[in-house]
């Protein structure tokens, strides 16, 4: 078979996955998170693959651990917080290793486009004594997971390959033999009492092989070629990795760079010779100085944080202004020529129709005597103006564990907690069995669109689909949340806004436990939903601005009077609900 | 090392990321290495959105540099100004010529018209290219009529951009796109 090599340009998440299929790789898993998600979605498309979402990363992870032990190369992938939730089965797969290759996708938001905090899970790599393999671009990303294959199994461990949202999601040019090139037999399952089963007696052992594999890797790490010095003309050096790396090459392009794509353990012998060389090294990293810490603890002197903040994503400006602080560039590149200007932010908000508003409306409305614990998805935009129907957002399934909590320690504030259904399944039920064993008085809203919308529309348990589109029977979440034991359980249709509002008010006023759960589904996905759009009597229309608050992109106000874009309207008639003027907000067809 | 950039603003649903894959893909049929960066996420949700496109001989940032953008299509006007730190004296601006209303906030137009004239830059172009796009047919092809006028100065051959479209567009939609970016690349005549 010759070659059969194409070009094209692609995105790193993409890159991840034909890596992944190259690299042999027919198991993977995972739990969908901006910047991730996509690479899965890839991947379901080559031939004789198992790609499937888990209702959790844990689930996602142990299920790629599996299927290595099983024999087949397996990966899981996660944002940077899922693998906080998958952190349990991480620490203890590095003493287990694995039997086929295992690698772990993990990808950060260094200036949290989509997320709730910008940790960099480069630490988690020497936390869990497992590598650290990062690319800088799509290319490198479809070659250094192919890669991260083979070093797994070379070394007997998971090995963690990390992006960011800037890497996953910019898109470059890459020319590469589309078919799997390592024709390897899968292995057979293994069966080792002593190196799978971690009971002190046999993890005991396993802590010592662990040890010696890290030293293994750390001579490693000095030869593989990831990690390379692109040699300059300047008397400085920089050592830089990830998107970091690209920012130094286009605003250096002369200066002696060493290249790190093995980022943990560092390649502290390689780097001690290169460092020896200058007059002076810069460490040039984004977020954490993971890098510049190894190099200061192994004597190695380097300077790094003092010019570059600790926190945000790296531009091409910031690095610029960090690169003159440490005077390696004198001049700037390009000047700013035109100030800012004062402009009206645009920030996101739910979608017309979005079956979550009219929630949040009634929550907003309901005053100030509820404390409303949220979660992550959409709705958390709920939080915002003028809905500002949300008081607190931590992690995935807080909402229902964190009101548990303060619905035990005062009565005062009616606790709401408010979690979608994807949310719900990744890890809201354990919290609904707290609230209800331990006798919380909370009311929980359980916004069930059947899809996970925030992320693109990936399914989860309740869609009735799976990652391949099949069909599956979907699990009702009125039925699992009764067969816990809760008596009140109720389906509402929140689009029926009286009535919603009605019985949720009553509901929160009761004492014990109550699940509420609203069942219109997203408008976005998997279908969208439009119709008769609504139109504003301007005759009748007094200008209350009532519907406004409810912040609809649909609806827009001019010269005293609501109006509303036919286009963008789905018809779901929730601005006509709360409009006090009978007969000001019709359907387009009874005008 | 000469690096150019198109920069794309507007508003979540305007069509961004498939404009910017067009332009993409011309500069990559045209020799260049290219490199392009978007956001997803929570900008899907009705907020501001952009996707830089750079091609070169060597290109490794994703993004740009403040002051450092040579192109910029806007398919709105208040977000062409939220990007302005990005222009230079020497940039070339196609903005389509409206307002995509924010929620809870009044934008006055003329307010924004007067800060655009106060951009000087080598050429800004804002026309209504909704207009154009209803006489083609459908109002669906404005970012590509925008994208012909823009290709003139790119100076990229407009057969790079028609291969483009061929690989980025689903079939139906492949010729009368084709047809509307060489209606945008004779519109340039009137700007020549």
């Amino acid at each position: 078979m010759g070659l059969k090599v194409i070009k094209k340009i692609i995105s790193g998440n993409q890159a991840i996955s034909i890596g992944a299929y190259k690299g042999n790789a027919r198991f993977g898993s995972g739990y969908p998170g901006t910047p991730s998600s996509e690479i899965l979605e890839h991947f379901k498309n080559y031939p004789n693959v198992i790609a499937q979402w888990a209702p959790n990363e844990k689930a996602g992870f142990e299920a790629a651990l599996g299927a290595s032990i099983a024999g087949t190369r397996s990966f899981a992938t996660m944002k940077h917080v899922g693998l906080n939730v998958a952190a349990d089965p991480l620490m203890t797969a590095s003493y287990t290793g694995v039997n086929a290759g295992f690698v772990v996708v993990t990808a950060d938001d260094p200036g949290m486009h989509s997320s709730q905090n910008e940790q960099d899970n480069r630490r988690y790599a020497k936390f869990a004594k497992v590598p650290l393999i990062e690319p800088s671009d799509p290319f490198e990303a479809m070659a250094f997971m192919q890669y991260a294959f083979v070093v797994s199994e070379k070394f007997d461990t998971p090995v963690i390959l990390r992006s960011t949202t800037r890497i996953s999601h910019s898109l470059g040019v890459v020319q590469f033999d589309p078919r799997t090139l390592d024709n390897e037999q899968d292995l057979k399952l293994e069966k080792d009492f002593r190196k799978y089963v971690m009971i002190p007696a046999n993890a005991i052992l396993r802590h010592k092989v662990v040890l010696d594999r890290l030293e293994k890797l750390k001579a490693f790490s000095n030869e593989t070629p990831i990690n390379k010095i692109e040699k300059g003309k300047t008397n400085f050096g920089i050592i830089t990795s990830s998107m970091a790396y690209n920012y130094v090459k286009e605003l250096l392009p002369d200066a002696h760079v060493f290249k790190v794509g093995f980022s943990y353990p560092m390649p502290i012998e390689k780097m001690r010779e290169f460092v020896n060389k200058f007059d002076r090294v810069v460490v040039v990293e984004e977020l954490e100085p993971f890098m510049e810490e190894e190099l200061k603890v192994a004597g190695i002197n380097v300077e790094g944080k003092k010019y570059f903040p600790y926190d945000g994503e790296f531009n091409l400006d910031i690095v610029e202004e960090g690169l003159k602080k440490a005077d390696l560039i004198r001049e700037e590149t390009t000047k700013v020529v035109f100030n800012e200007f004062e402009l009206p932010k645009r920030p996101p908000a739910l979608c017309p129709g979005c079956p979550h508003r009219p929630i949040f409306d009634i929550l907003h409305s309901l005053g100030r005597n509820i404390f409303i614990t949220g979660d992550i998805g959409c709705y958390t935009l709920g939080c915002l103006p003028p809905l500002s129907a949300m008081h607190t957002t931590v992690c995935m399934g807080a909402s229902i564990s964190m009101g548990v909590g303060a619905s035990k320690v005062q009565s005062e504030q009616k606790v709401v907690a408010v979690i979608g259904d994807s949310t719900f399944f990744h890890t809201g039920i354990q919290p609904l069995i707290d609230a209800y064993i331990n006798n919380a008085n909370m009311t929980v809203i359980i916004l069930d669109n059947r899809i996970t919308a925030m992320t693109g529309g990936q399914p989860d348990p309740g869609s009735g689909f799976n990652l391949k589109g099949e069909s599956v029977k979907p699990i009702r979440i009125y039925d699992l949340v009764k067969s816990i034991g809760i008596e009140r359980v109720y389906e509402v249709d929140q689009y029926d806004y009286e009535n919603t509002k009605k019985f949720l008010k009553e509901e929160i006023n009761k004492p014990g436990l109550s699940v509420i759960i609203p069942t219109r589904p997203c408008v976005l996905a998997p279908k969208k939903i439009k119709e008769t759009p609504l139109v504003v009597v301007p005759d009748k229309c007094i200008g209350c601005k009532r519907c406004l608050r409810i912040a609809c992109p649909a609806i827009d106000f001019k010269d005293n009077k609501a109006i509303i874009d036919e286009v963008l309207c789905t018809g779901c008639e929730v601005c006509m609900h709360v409009c006090p003027i009978e007969g000001a907000i019709v359907k387009k067809e009874e005008k | 090392m000469n690096i150019y950039s198109v920069l794309f603003v507007g508003v979540g649903g305007d069509g961004i990321i498939t404009a910017s894959n067009v332009v993409a893909y011309a500069c990559m049929f045209a020799g260049f290495d290219v490199k392009k960066s978007e956001i997803h996420g929570m900008s899907q949700r009705g907020g501001s959105v952009s996707a830089s496109v750079r091609y070169g001989d060597r290109v490794y940032s994703s993004t740009d540099k403040m002051g450092s953008v040579q192109f910029m299509l806007a398919t709105e006007k208040v977000e062409m100004l939220r990007w302005v730190r990005y222009l230079n004296n020497d940039s070339i601006v196609v903005v389509n010529d409206r307002i995509v209303p924010i929620i809870g906030q009044t934008i006055d137009e003329s307010n924004i018209d007067g800060m655009i004239e106060t951009v000087k830059v080598r050429r800004l172009i804002k026309r209504k290219f909704i207009d154009d796009a209803n006489k083609l047919g459908n109002a669906r092809l404005v970012n590509t009529v925008m994208l012909g006028l823009l290709s003139r100065f790119m100076g990229i051959d407009e057969k790079y951009f028609v291969d483009a479209i061929d690989q980025v567009l689903p079939e139906k939609l492949k010729t009368i796109n084709q047809f509307a970016f060489s209606y945008g690349l004779k519109l340039s005549e009137e700007y020549a």
